[in-house]
């Protein structure tokens, strides 16, 4: 029998018992009326039962544990966008985090070097550096600089203080070795009468023989101290403490100013070192040993000959000046 | 075993509300119930063993994960059918090159062994005993092959009517298409079926 759809559609129904039972008698009655009819519905229905014969398979033994791998490697792969999404959340927070930072030490760091420029001070040539001596205490020196030309046309200018218990002993002496020596000088007293001021200039050799002078009587001034000028702006004057004549005559003898302030500065610190106290008394700076342990009674110079010693400053040589304020140390 | 009689016994309707509310146990009750069922409708749709365990765990995995969303307006069993066979169509659409070049060999191969069991078989002078086909072998192999030939939607309304067993509302309700789509799918299919074997004899 040639295939009719409609007929097979009826067919099909009966043979799955989808008619209902007016319509599969109406079936069975023309199957059994039309042979054609009867052949195709056996045709169907044995298209079924081949199929609906088809053993039936069952499912792995293990398709319920590799259900749960499934569902727990699903579980796993969809966490990890989510966690790589706040992990790079996260990190492009720090990361701004740390380029605002960044921008800001930045800008501070600018702002000061900006600032620094405006109210820092112009170091001049020679500006004093502080550095910390043996003791601790901090010091300040002349820095060494390209312009020590100019430092050494600047002359010598320095004040010698002392004190000492015979007053006037000192007192006169000193006024005869001015007019000794051929310095200029002018004496002050102050109010009380217990201390002088002279005001020596002259040539720094004129000047260097005066102190050398004053060695003879150093020995009665119970303290001594020498503050050499630095000419250079805002440089600070060395200060010698306990200076000895001798180093006080070094010191004003130099050739130049800034051979001076280095004598000056090297006596400052040499005199401040641990035992120089014991040192003197052995050696002194002329090497005689055993000399300074004898106290030498006060000379006091009279004016022989003043006119030969006397020595007028050279024109055209650089001037020295030296204030000495002696004091009673009574 | 234990667990497989015990699901039997549970009306679907309070093990998928017990899966909604977490109830793993329910879950895999729901599994075990149907897990054969499932696996042998995509084998005879697929026709490979391995790929039909692959689609029966996919579709379990996606109806535990999509459990939440049932809303019940369907049964259980339709909407887990739904689920498989949709995944089975579009597997079966995807290697349908490959499965016709394999059905081709397995033709050539099966062609003499079984010629004479399809010529009793199609003398269409009595209705066959269905536990004679049952029982052969080449039969089987017949069916399976005839089966592979038709198109997936033919395939498919055959499978769920003849090896599962649904009413033609509950095919419908699976392939969501209408009463009468699957009512004249199914009579092509078994139409063309026939055609199928009676080409093999020539």
């Amino acid at each position: 029998m040639k295939a009719n759809p409609n007929i097979d559609e009826l067919l099909c129904s009966f043979i799955d018992g989808e008619l209902p039972l007016r319509q599969q008698t109406e079936v069975r009655r023309l199957a059994a009326r039309d042979p054609e009819v009867g052949q195709r519905l056996r045709q169907l229905q044995n298209c079924k039962i081949l199929v609906s014969a088809m053993p039936h398979a069952e499912a792995p033994g293990e398709m319920l544990e590799r259900i749960r791998v499934s569902l727990e490697r699903r579980t796993l792969l969809e966490e990890p966008p989510a966690a790589r999404r706040v992990s790079a959340g996260a990190w492009h927070l720090l990361l701004r985090k740390s380029l605002a930072a960044a921008a800001m030490i930045a800008l501070l760091a600018v702002l000061g070097v900006v600032v620094y420029h405006i109210v820092a001070p112009v170091p001049g040539p020679g500006t004093p550096v502080p550095f910390a001596d043996s003791s601790g205490g901090e010091r300040v020196v002349p820095v060494a600089s390209g312009t020590a030309t100019a430092v050494a046309d600047a002359g010598f200018a320095g004040r010698l203080e002392l004190r000492t218990g015979v007053f006037p002993q000192a007192d006169a002496f000193i006024r005869t070795a001015l007019e000794d020596y051929g310095v200029t000088a002018s004496v002050e007293a102050d109010a009380d009468g217990s201390a002088r001021i002279y005001r020596v200039a002259g040539t720094r050799e004129g000047l260097t023989r005066f102190v050398t002078v004053l060695g003879s009587i150093w020995d009665n001034f119970d303290t001594t101290r020498l503050h050499v000028e630095n000419p250079q702006l805002y440089a600070e004057a060395i200060t010698v403490e306990a200076v000895t004549a001798k180093q006080a005559a070094e010191i004003v003898g130099q050739e130049n100013t800034k051979a001076s302030l280095d004598q000056a500065e090297y006596y400052a610190v040499r005199n401040e070192m641990p035992g120089r106290s014991i040192l003197s008394l052995l050696s002194d700076d002329t090497g005689r040993v055993g000399e300074l342990a004898t106290i030498p009674k006060p000379t006091i110079t009279g004016g022989d000959d003043p006119q030969e010693k006397k020595l007028a400053p050279s024109e055209g040589d650089a001037q020295a000046s030296l204030t000495i304020v002696l004091r009673s140390s009574k | 075993m234990y667990l497989r009689a015990v699901s039997i016994n549970i009306d679907d309707s309070v093990l998928v509300r017990q899966s909604q509310s977490g109830d793993t146990d329910a879950t895999e009750r729901l599994i075990l119930k149907y897990q054969n069922r499932i696996y042998n409708v995509i084998l005879k749709m697929c026709g490979n063993p391995d790929d039909a365990a692959e689609l029966t765990q996919e579709a379990f995995v996606k109806v535990i994960e999509s459990i939440g969303k049932f809303k019940g307006r369907s049964s259980f069993y339709t909407w887990l059918f739904r689920i498989a066979v949709n995944l089975t169509l579009n597997h079966c659409q995807r290697s349908a090159r490959t499965s016709a070049r394999s059905l081709d060999a397995e033709d050539r191969n099966q062609e003499g062994t079984d010629r004479q069991s399809l010529r009793d078989f199609l003398k269409d002078d009595r209705a066959v005993d269905p536990a004679l086909v049952a029982e052969s072998r080449e039969l089987c192999e017949l069916a399976k092959t005839s089966l592979l030939r038709l198109d997936e939607p033919q395939r498919a309304v055959v499978v769920l009517r003849d090896i599962e067993g649904m009413s033609y509302a509950e095919i419908a309700d699976v392939l969501n298409v209408e009463l009468g789509t699957v009512r004249s799918r199914l009579s092509r299919a078994r139409s063309n079926l026939r055609e199928i074997l009676e080409a093999m004899l020539k």
